[in-house]
């Protein structure tokens, strides 16, 4: 057998052994031999027809293969130079291997170098994006990633607890997290759950009326409990009409939308709690008076009757334009830090936060967060919670609305610090990772309980514009443009097989 | 440069003129549109059922993670269009160079003033612009019709361009292959055969060592591409597929030399 036959043997045998092993996905003797024995079969082929052709002639055949050679090098060189600088462009919708600030800062924070392992079945087709996603991570700070295959690491997966493919192991020394569905969001929290040293109580006021952080429904809070508690805090119920006093261990006290006004004796614990220097954070809904609101403005705060309408906000599920407010106006200030007018955050029939008068000449008030200028506030609270478009006075005043309203007040026991939005809903499970509205609220409990190192921008998953072709539209496009390109290549290729013809 | 320009154009002129390209063209056109379409109106039928029935709504969080434009169109699109290239490109490049070896019309082209460098980079070039041709043609009906649902445009674009630098890949391949034979078959059924081994290294895991499987494994042509279809644009991926031509065009530069003739 001639060179030539033997090279066409060897890829026949080459072309049966890949045929079989990908089909079967997996190497066979059938296919092992294939691949030896085409692989041999080539190697053989190759240096008989050297030996026939000789060696490449004289200084110009050296000077070519010299080029090939040099051709290897550079690419290997450059290929390697980028792959070393780790450069990048994220062009997905929702920019998925881009790092987000929260996660760069707690990786620059980490103590030492942290070990992402993903554990996975060679067939499992979303290792890809983790792989891309863990790489991500790796150029964006001190992080060795590893990969096991869970059928030839079984005891290590074991170890760890690992059950399903796609799953990495966050290791920080000897302690660990798994996380089943790896996004940049998940392994943040996995991250901060495990670089959280220092916990803070945080008593979470029950018993009139308030919003639920153990329920799990869309009108729920689970979400914001479980994102306090993945940043640091520890959530205890405080029952204020049963408390005589805020606890000493409290690092805050959160209000979430309470609807029936507090005791005496409640309010009479928080103000002491106050002025000795607590911390609060309160979400107040419109179209309520809880007594909180004029224990407030002693502080300082104004919380007028009525709710914010923004005629720059449009209408959201069924509910008339305006009152479903989205601010983009922020004040600087470490609760907002990060945010500006792309950064977005979404607000629910929400009651206006103002500032009214310091109580001390040292104490700070501040307006934060604002809806647009042409906003105007409607007291037809009723209206607006049956789904009513608001009817504007003639004499309504146009301007900036404040939806959160902070302020700090030293006080010989400590430093007071409260912060108060003008809405609870915008935290709810069905709103909370809208936007930036989870950072907001987030920073805010940060800031009040003294925690500002923990204030950052998180992870994001955004959802691109989705708006689907219909099948009527999708079978338009097709005919319009999807088959007229291959139908205009064919009748090109028609007429010149029959000019060929008759010429 | 200007015997260069006349073999460029003598070249485009001979790859627009022949039959099989644009029986190529239309091959690679329609396979994109059935493809692209079928994906697409699976997606946006699942798009529509959460979106119009009790299941929720675009704005009530309720659509799947597993519903989304990258798994569900993209990936198999990418995946399916890649396999059909190695199929398409080998026709293309298997006559470049064999078929001038054939006639002996290279003896022609080494009589002129031209270098092997440039008869090679000529064809090349050539070659590549009829490949960009294929591509863009392949991209105009997804195009049309991810701006008209107004999806994620910048994601189609990152998968077309890790098509064009794996289809740039093959056709490197193809016309080194082309540049050793004078045989248009043997050409053809070399670089199909170069391709698929260098297409995915994976089986070579089975019985080479992970020490060694670090180095073989990013010499793969698949993950390379894979990264597009995720999203993810990579200098050194398309460094990477530029080294096929480079490498490709020293081969052919190669082939090419009146000393081996």
């Amino acid at each position: 057998m001639n060179a030539r036959g033997l090279a066409a043997v060897g890829f026949v045998a080459l072309g049966f052994g890949l045929g079989a092993y990908y089909t079967t996905d997996g190497l066979g003797v059938f296919s092992a031999a294939n691949l030896i024995g085409g692989t041999l079969a080539l190697a053989i082929a190759v240096l008989a027809a050297l030996r026939r052709r000789g060696a490449p002639g004289g200084r110009r055949g050296s000077a070519a293969w010299v080029g090939v050679a040099l051709a290897l090098a550079a690419v290997w060189i450059a290929q390697h130079a980028f792959e070393r600088a780790g450069l990048a462009f994220d062009w997905t919708a929702d920019a998925r291997y881009s790092v987000a600030p929260a996660t760069r800062q707690a990786l620059a924070a980490l103590p030492q170098r942290l070990t992402l392992t993903l554990f996975h079945d060679g067939g499992d087709n979303r290792t890809r994006s983790t792989r891309l996603l863990l790489q991500s991570l790796a150029r964006a700070g001190p992080v060795d990633v590893r990969e096991r295959q869970l059928d030839q690491a079984a005891d290590e997966a074991e170890r760890y607890g690992v059950a399903a493919s796609n799953a990495v192991v966050v290791a920080l020394g000897d302690r660990f997290e798994v996380v089943e569905r790896p996004t940049e969001g998940t392994i943040w929290e996995a991250l901060e759950r495990l670089t959280s040293a220092r916990q803070a109580v945080l008593y979470v006021a029950r018993g009139e009326g308030e919003g639920n952080l153990e329920r799990s429904e869309p009108s729920g809070f689970s979400g914001l409990a479980a994102a306090l508690q993945n940043e640091g805090y520890v959530l205890r119920d405080f029952v204020a009409a049963a408390a005589e006093a805020i606890p000493t261990d409290a690092a805050g006290v959160l209000f979430v939308a309470p609807r029936r006004p507090l005791r005496e004796s409640s309010l009479a614990a928080l103000e002491a709690y106050l002025e000795r220097g607590g911390r609060l954070v309160a979400l107040l809904d419109p179209g309520t008076d809880t007594g909180l609101e004029a224990l407030l403005g002693r502080w300082g705060f104004s919380l007028p009757p009525g709710v914010v309408v923004d005629p720059a906000s449009g209408p959201v599920e069924g509910d008339p334009p305006g009152v479903d407010p989205i601010a983009f106006e922020y004040a600087a200030h470490p609760i907002t830090r990060g945010l500006d007018p792309t950064k977005m955050t979404f607000f629910r029939r929400a009651r206006p936060v103002g500032v009214a008068h310091k109580p001390e000449p040292d104490d700070e008030l501040r307006a934060l967060v604002f809806s647009s200028k042409r906003a105007w506030v409607t007291t037809d609270v009723d209206a607006v919670e049956h789904g009513l478009a608001p009817k504007r006075p003639a004499d309504a005043g146009e301007g900036y609305q404040a939806l959160l309203a902070i302020g700090r007040f030293p006080r010989a026991g400590g430093e007071a610090r409260i912060a108060v939005f003008g809405d609870a809903d915008f935290a709810s499970n069905r709103y909370l990772r809208s936007l930036y509205n989870l950072d907001l609220v987030l920073n805010a409990v940060h800031w009040a309980t003294a925690r500002e190192s923990a204030i950052t921008t998180r992870p994001k998953a955004l959802t691109p514009d989705q708006y689907p072709l219909t099948p009527q539209q999708s079978l338009r496009m097709l005919y319009g443009v999807g088959l007229l390109i291959p139908e205009a290549c064919l009748i090109a290729a028609a007429l010149l097989w029959a000019r060929r013809r008759s010429a | 440069m200007r015997p260069l320009l006349a073999l460029l154009r003598k070249e485009l002129a001979v790859l627009f003129g022949s039959p099989l390209a644009w029986l190529t063209l239309t091959g690679v056109g329609l396979v994109t549109a059935l493809l692209f379409f079928d994906h697409l109106r699976i997606y946006n039928q699942i798009l529509f059922l959460y979106a119009t029935t009790t299941m929720g709504g675009f704005d009530t969080d309720t659509i799947p993670t597993y519903v989304n434009l990258r798994d569900q169109v993209f990936l198999p699109v990418m995946e399916t269009l890649g396999l059909t290239l190695i199929g398409l490109v080998p026709l293309v490049t298997m006559r470049v160079f064999s078929e001038e070896r054939a006639r002996g019309t290279d003896e022609l082209l080494a009589a002129t003033l031209l270098t092997p460098g440039q008869i090679a980079g000529a064809k090349f070039l050539a070659t590549f612009v009829f490949v960009a041709a294929m591509m863009l043609l392949s991209f105009l009906y997804p195009a049309a019709s991810i701006v008209r649902s107004n999806l994620g445009l910048p994601h189609l674009l990152a998968v077309y361009l890790g098509l064009f630098g794996f289809a740039i890949a093959l056709a490197s391949i193809g016309l080194a292959c082309s540049a050793f034979t004078e045989s248009q078959l043997l050409a053809a059924i070399s670089a199909y055969a170069v391709a698929f081994v260098l297409y995915d290294f994976r089986w070579l895991a089975q019985f080479a060592p992970e020490g060694a499987m670090v180095w073989i494994d990013p010499l793969s042509l698949h993950p390379r591409f894979g990264s597009f279809a995720e999203g993810l644009v990579r200098p050194a991926d398309l460094v990477y597929f530029g080294g096929y031509a480079l490498i490709g065009f020293a081969l052919a530069r190669v082939a090419l030399d009146p000393r081996r003739r």
